[in-house]
């Protein structure tokens, strides 16, 4: 794993893409002002890890994998409600760490909501920046999905 | 989840593929006959493939290989003198069926057509279009086969007007009610769903019950291999194919059949080349301009934030995926009932093949495939304790009203 650094902003084909390279334990991602606007989600992509960062309306940070886990459709474009992100497609809606709390087009009384979970990395703010614990990603198939 | 290696055989579409033999052995749209009006031959791009389309010495539709620059765009459409018939491969042949034209790409015998609507239809009650998307065949058709959905990708947060909704999808209202369709979707959205196989592919049933004791009952359907029919309104449906370019491209193929009156072609096409570009008919919302999102209109009117038209919605959601899904990393639930039942189908058809079995695939029997008829599309309110039969005898008074012959016994 290289310490090299290097952070890209640019406008990408969706919305306004980060992309970051840096593999130290801890990342700096942006700061945090960048996110007081209406609607704080942000596609980003560190280490190849195509990711939404995002703040609920507590004021927790997610930074989650961007395709929905249940049919791949792009988190970046999710509606920012009910205090997590909520996938257009069908309304799965996911919490600040990924985990999936409703499936309101499956059938009454299913658990099925309660083992899907979407990869996440922890992020922590200090001083107005924002930090990824990248040492600590979880849920993410190394083999796969590091294409951007 | 599946493998990767089953993802690869039943979306991957080139020569000698699993799925690119299946698909080889239905009539594939191939053109719109709108397109023709420039002199021949026409490009073509299919399955991979890079071809040309022209009338043979009979006057016959044939479509053959062309010469290819290594570095040409996927969706390509040159003129008429800058395209090279190569003379020495294999010739396929085409036929022109109410404003579309299907191929056939492959050297042997071709299936007779079913019986369906948009091909048995008056050419006047007919209107046929296409649109480009960015993603693989299967992505795109799966979604169609997802009742679910509607509820969600394509909610409007309040109801537009139904006087203004011809040609348009879900803006009708129901039969013989008040009720908006974008209403019933909206307050409505954890259907029950039935699926049932049948001699052209799977009947879906989507039941949304009510709580006034009433059932809204929507029957849309898979045709095998790569298309679906669904009711576009109260007289219209739609009979759509979604056509492999090559893997990591299609396009949609639609038939607006109309049972009612004829078609107002002038006012469909307007609204549609509003949409798309030409030649390509590739979306002007599209990945590059993010579909035109505007998260206002997300928190306020759609719950996409894409605007009204639904085709947009699908496009995000199925280029959004990537140019072929990743099926490793999916999780299908309940509401994938009728996705889990085709993938079924599609592996069974694509075994028979593998064992040099072409009598087990769908459709392939021609004593029978003309007696392949309708097939049943539409949306209906019933009591919710006796809702089977009532689309039935809705298709049945629609079919005996309408002035082409569209009776099924």
């Amino acid at each position: 794993m290289s310490g090299e650094k290097s952070v890209t902003l640019q406008k990408s084909p969706t919305l306004s893409e980060i992309i970051i390279n840096n593999e130290l334990p801890w990342v700096q991602l942006i700061e945090s002002q960048l996110l007081d606007i209406p609607r704080p989600v942000m596609p980003l992509v560190l280490n190849g890890k195509r990711l939404v960062l995002f703040r609920n309306d507590g004021g927790m940070l997610g930074l989650i994998g961007r395709n929905c886990p249940h049919r791949g459709a792009d988190l970046c474009y999710g509606r920012l409600e009910d205090n997590g992100l909520r996938c257009p497609f069908h309304g799965w809606h996911f919490n600040y760490i990924g985990q999936c709390l409703e499936q309101p087009a499956e059938p009454k009384g299913s658990q099925m909501y309660k083992a899907i979970k979407i990869p996440t990395i922890p992020v922590a703010e200090r001083a107005g920046i924002v930090w990824a614990h990248w040492k600590e990603r979880y849920g993410f198939d190394e083999a796969v999905n590091t294409a951007t | 989840m599946i493998s990767q290696e089953l993802n690869d055989k039943i979306t991957r579409v080139g020569s000698g593929t699993p799925a690119g033999n299946l698909l080889r052995h239905y009539w594939q749209p191939a053109a719109l006959v709108e397109e023709l009006h420039a002199s021949l031959p026409v490009a073509v791009n299919l399955l991979g493939e890079r071809l040309a389309l022209f009338r043979n010495d009979l006057g016959h539709w044939v479509l053959t290989a062309r010469k290819t620059r290594s570095d040409e765009p996927i969706v390509y459409y040159p003129n008429a003198d800058q395209i090279q018939i190569l003379d020495d491969r294999p010739i396929y042949p085409a036929v022109e069926k109410n404003g579309v034209i299907f191929a056939y790409l492959n050297d042997s015998d071709p299936p007779d057509f079913p019986n369906f609507d948009c091909f048995r239809a008056d050419e006047s009650h007919v209107f046929a279009f296409k649109g480009l998307w960015e993603c693989n065949w299967l992505q795109a058709l799966e979604i169609g086969i997802d009742p679910a959905h509607a509820s969600f990708l394509h909610r409007f947060l309040s109801d537009e007007n139904a006087e203004d909704h011809y040609g348009k999808q879900f803006r009708d209202k129901v039969i013989q009610t008040n009720i908006p369709i974008t209403h019933v979707l909206r307050e409505y959205h954890c259907p029950e769903i039935d699926v049932e196989e049948t001699n052209y592919g799977l009947k879906i049933t989507a039941l949304r019950h009510m709580n006034n004791g009433t059932t809204h009952v929507r029957i849309t359907n898979q045709i095998f291999p790569e298309a679906i029919c669904i009711p576009l309104s109260q007289e219209m449906t739609i009979t759509q194919w979604h056509v492999p370019i090559d893997d990591e491209n299609c396009y949609w193929y639609a038939m607006f059949t109309s049972f009612g009156e004829p078609i107002n072609k002038q006012l469909m096409h307007a609204q549609r080349l509003k949409e798309h570009e030409l030649p390509t008919y590739a979306p002007k919302k599209n990945r590059l301009n993010n579909y035109g999102y505007d998260p206002l209109e997300q928190k306020t009117q759609t719950y996409t934030g894409m605007g009204m038209d639904i085709n947009v919605h699908d496009q995000w959601a199925v280029e959004g995926m990537g140019a072929i899904q990743d099926r490793t990393r999916e999780h299908l639930g309940r509401s994938d009932k009728a996705i889990i039942r085709y993938r079924r189908i599609l592996r069974k058809a694509i075994k028979a093949l593998e064992m040099g079995d072409r009598t087990a695939l769908p459709m392939h029997n021609n004593d029978q495939i003309k007696s392949i008829v309708g097939p049943l599309s539409n949306d209906t309110i019933a009591l919710t304790d006796d809702w089977s039969g009532v689309s039935h005898r809705a298709d049945l008074k629609r079919r005996a009203a309408c002035s082409w012959d569209a009776s099924i016994l």
